[in-house]
């Protein structure tokens, strides 16, 4: 009988004891990050039958659990892992921003105050600190391209760096998810739950989240399988598979992620892995970066080519002035051209060569937009070839022949390669880092307009010269245009009809039309009428019947500042992203200056919404993180009320080995006696 | 609801957090005075004020053109002015030179006067502005344009006007060929020349026994072509003139446009200050309410009252 009662007594300490060991345990991991409750199991001892009954006794301490909602926990790591995708790219758009700088130090700024120095050059053409002001305005301009075109390409580097410390993280950590598994289907073959190991396992699922989305699908051993987006498995029982960072299809500065799947690898998008580090990574480099590039490139190529164009139609004053070929006054670096990245998957020759090969040549830069393309087969018809925007923008695939002028580009290749080749087309990702200023000699500025134009003093109209611009190179650059206006357009009395003569320097007549139109408030020649001498004249005032403007070599070109007007102008026209319409019309383009600012919006804009989307995951993984810590974490409090509790049924057990022991001791004394 | 301890803390740091950043960025924007530091702060108002920027610089760029039309039309307007007195001068010369009475003698001092007259007027349409320009250089000449040439004063310039990098039409030097030697007359196509004009006279006047009736001719040609060469010199200066008045037009105007730029700017990106103040002092308050907060709850646990 005393025996019972002993032995109830040791158990229910013991029971107590556990409670209390557990607790402690609890109180003790307070603290830990993904630390789970736990809880001592209890369980009443089945009693013993005698003649009158069952008789308890005692209690059985049963196990312990721990405390976990598999469902809250899924949230809280699909959740981290779209905040940690959001995070990343804002933390690096928030970097890129800093590239389209705004105010005084930005590019915009530098291209606003190089067609100022070319106002100022007009001014004062023959001053050659005018000319030298413009020069260093030019060196200005180039450079912050520059700087900006490096700054994205040093993100990309930083990019490519964070996919590789992701890649190696994630392939650790599935590592240990799979020894985990092993660890606890080994433990579970005693016949309890290793309640540590699986706190253990669901943190480094947890810190997997940070760099890929995963979901998980536990195993009747005890292990879970741990999938990517797509269904892809990296950790399966206790195998773990490996992530891979490689270089992207076309162009092998840019990263892509793979798996391994046996001995091949199995690419990644953004859009497949769905959330984590790694697809913000991809997508920032894949969308962020290279609108940047292009935006950036577009600008570069535009307004280089523009000016070039220009001061090549003008007079410098290398002696013998006005005799000597104008160059270029903006270059670019060979390898920062447009360019063509055939896919890894191309066909090769035996020596490793790609078989088909594709080139593009910017013809018009006024009309390259700010994007890159790719030219491959048509799925729905293998014989045709298109091109299609990337990233894509929307735009529809568009069919191309070899020859074709798409956006400015003239793209070449043989339509009858294989339907299986890719190619990567780069018109302007890298321009604005090759920028270079050419001309170093003030006199290499082209400031004078190889003709002038003038009106006698015998016209009788009050027609005067505007502008003289050069629009093309001069069919005679020595020759002399004469127009003579006739009267009004019998057609249409509001114009005005002109003849005109062009002159070889010896006085030969070499070219000429008589009955043109001139529409008031329009250059001469007016679209479609044929070329004059390479000049577009722009006149106010109303010319009366026999009054003429004549145009010659411009005599003195060291104070002519004729083309420096017409570089000037250029800042004020829409020379970017113009777009041809089916008349032959090119429409739709922007200012330089308008250009960048609609480059600095858009990123702008990107970086907000990528901060406010960001800012939403953010909360979003918090809360779902509390909720899941709210059920399983530890509160103080409680363990302390439990503590109480755990102990005083310690100390009422202690009683009753104290009342067990009495008992005992009186049954001596009453047999001893 | 159960709370977790660890997680309260976790939340009330995060919260401290929160509020400390929104004080920097407070802090920030009143040191900088800018409400807009970079485009993702308000891309709209980012792209306004660069809008406005390259307005303003714009704006300077042309008021340093209007500046260079300015001082040479200035410098254009006193040479016209000098040239009419000196016209005044010849015309008053050339009426003393048709007094009967004089004899030849008498007749040469004046024509010596008259050519004196000739030459001050070539230095009047050769002058320069000082910057290695000249005044009625037309579209550019790298020597004085107006030259002595057998046949009388020829012009070397470029024919036109040099405009300055402006809409409105501003010159930095004219046509000197329409200026004094292309003076229209009232017959249609015909001009003069003020040198042919002086030169002609000149000649009659200085030809040994030139008889009365010829003195007379001369004279009366003579000052006729003076006339009319001076109402076109006159014309010419009310054109610059009224160039000069449009010029203060322009810069007013030019003046007006800076001033609205530099308002957008400001508008756009700049910070209200009044209310920055009063947002900063809201968001002190707020930490300061949330420290205390957490500074009262943080005593109390159950672990306090078991002894």
């Amino acid at each position: 009988m005393g025996t019972a009662l002993l032995s109830i007594g040791v158990r229910a300490m013991a029971a107590s004891y556990a409670s209390m060991q557990t607790t402690s345990h609890n109180i003790a991991n307070a603290n830990v990050e993904g630390y789970s409750r736990q809880t001592t199991l209890l369980a009443t001892s089945q009693g013993q039958f005698t003649g009158v009954g069952f008789f308890g006794r005692g209690v059985d301490v049963a196990g312990v659990t721990r405390t976990q909602d598999a469902f809250l926990a899924r949230e809280a790591a699909t959740a981290k892992a779209l905040s940690a995708m959001d995070q990343v790219r804002a933390t690096y758009l928030d970097q890129l921003q800093s590239v389209f700088r705004t105010g005084e130090q930005g590019i915009g700024h530098a291209v606003t105050q190089f067609f100022s120095a070319m106002s100022d050059l007009a001014s004062r053409p023959a001053d050659s600190a005018s000319r030298q002001v413009v020069l260093a305005r030019a060196q200005d301009l180039t450079l912050r391209f520059r700087d900006a075109g490096n700054q994205l390409s040093q993100l990309q580097t930083t990019v490519t760096q964070e996919l590789n410390a992701s890649v190696t993280a994630v392939n650790g950590l599935a590592a240990s998810i799979a020894k985990v598994n092993n660890d606890i289907a080994a433990a579970r073959g005693l016949g309890q739950q290793p309640n540590d190991l699986m706190d253990q396992r669901d943190r480094l699922v947890s810190q997997l989240s940070e760099h890929v989305q995963v979901t998980t699908i536990p195993a009747e051993d005890g292990s879970v399988g741990v999938f990517m987006g797509g269904g892809q498995r990296l950790v399966l029982g206790t195998v773990a598979e490996q992530l891979q960072r490689i270089p992207d299809l076309f162009d092998a500065s840019r990263s892509a992620v793979a798996i391994s799947e046996g001995a091949s690898l199995r690419p990644l998008s953004a859009e497949v892995l769905g959330g984590g580090r790694i697809a913000g990574l991809l997508k920032f480099q894949d969308q962020d970066i290279v609108s940047g590039q292009v935006m950036l490139g577009q600008l570069a190529r535009a307004l280089t080519d523009a000016v070039n164009e220009q001061q090549q139609l003008g007079l410098n004053l290398q002696p013998p002035a006005g005799t000597v070929p104008s160059r270029p006054l903006f270059g670019l670096e060979d390898s920062t051209r447009e360019k063509v990245y055939p896919a890894n998957t191309n066909l090769r020759t035996p020596s490793g060569q790609f078989v088909n090969t594709v080139t593009i040549t910017v013809r018009d830069a006024s009309q390259l937009k700010a994007t890159e393309y790719e030219l491959r087969a048509d799925p729905d018809n293998p014989a045709s070839w298109q091109l299609l925007h990337v990233p894509d923008d929307g735009t529809a695939p568009q069919t191309v022949l070899p020859g074709d002028v798409v956006d400015g580009i003239e793209i070449n290749f043989n339509p009858a390669m294989g339907v299986g080749e890719r190619f990567r087309l780069s018109p302007v990702t890298r321009a604005a880092s090759g920028l270079q200023r050419l001309l170093t000699d003030p006199l290499d500025l082209a400031a004078a307009s190889p003709f002038v134009a003038s009106t006698p003093g015998t016209n009788s109209g009050t027609a005067a010269v505007d502008a003289l611009r050069m629009v093309s190179t001069p069919a005679d650059p020595t020759g002399t245009v004469t127009i003579t206006f006739t009267g009004p357009d019998p057609g249409d009395p509001s114009k005005m009809l002109y003849d005109w003569q062009l002159f070889d320097s010896l006085g030969n007549l070499v070219n000429g039309a008589i009955g043109s139109t001139w529409t008031p408030g329009k250059p001469i020649p007016s679209e479609p009428d044929p070329d004059l001498n390479g000049f577009e004249l722009e006149i106010s005032g109303v010319p009366a019947a026999g009054d003429t403007i004549e145009l010659v070599p411009t005599p003195f070109p060291a104070n002519n500042n004729g083309n420096a007007l017409s570089l000037n102008r250029l800042g004020t026209l829409d020379l970017v992203g113009l777009t041809e319409l089916s008349s032959g019309e090119l429409s739709g383009g922007l200012s330089f200056n308008e250009s960048f600012v609609a480059a600095l919006a858009d990123v702008g804009v990107r970086a907000q919404g990528a901060e406010a989307a960001s800012a939403i995951s953010s909360a979003r993984a918090a809360q779902a993180e509390q909720a899941r810590s709210d059920k399983a974490g530890v509160n103080l409090d409680e363990e302390a009320a439990r503590l109480i509790q755990f102990q005083q049924s310690y100390q009422a057990a202690a009683k009753v080995l104290q009342i067990a022991q009495s008992v005992f001791a009186e049954l001596l004394k009453i047999s001893g006696g | 609801m159960r709370i977790t301890t660890h997680n309260a803390y976790q939340n009330v740091i995060f919260n401290l957090q929160q509020r400390q950043q929104g004080l920097q960025t407070a802090q920030e924007q009143l040191t900088t005075g800018k409400r807009v530091a970079k485009p993702s702060d308000d891309p709209v108002a980012a792209a306004r004020a660069e809008r406005a920027l390259a307005a303003m610089t714009r704006a300077d760029a042309h008021q340093r053109a209007l500046e260079a039309s300015r001082t040479a039309t200035q410098l254009t307007e006193t040479a016209l002015g000098d040239a009419g007195e000196l016209i005044q001068q010849a015309r008053e010369a050339l009426m003393a030179a048709g007094n009967p009475s004089y004899s030849d003698g008498e007749r040469q001092m004046l024509v010596q006067s008259l050519e004196g007259l000739r030459k001050q007027l070539l230095a009047v349409a050769n002058r320069g502005d000082g910057t290695g320009n000249y005044l009625f250089g037309g579209q550019g000449t790298s020597s004085p344009p107006f030259v002595e040439a057998p046949g009388g004063v020829a012009y070397q310039g470029s024919a036109g006007d040099t405009l300055v990098a402006s809409n409105e039409s501003l010159s930095t030097s004219l046509d000197g060929e329409l200026t004094w030697l292309q003076a229209p007359t009232s017959a249609p196509g015909v001009t003069i020349s003020i040198f042919d004009v002086l030169d002609t006279a000149i000649t009659s006047l200085s030809t040994l026994n030139v008889t009365d009736p010829q003195v007379a001719a001369a004279v009366k040609t003579g000052v006729a072509d003076l006339d009319t060469f001076h109402a076109h010199l006159l014309s010419t200066r009310a054109r610059t003139g009224e160039a000069l008045n449009r010029m203060d037009q322009v810069e007013l105007r030019i003046a007006d446009g800076k001033l609205a730029a530099q308002n957008e700017r400001s508008s756009a990106e700049d910070l209200d200050m009044v209310q920055a103040i009063s947002d900063f002092q809201n968001r002190q308050t707020g930490y300061d309410a949330a420290l205390r907060a957490y500074s009262m709850v943080q005593k109390l646990s159950l672990f306090n009252y078991i002894g």
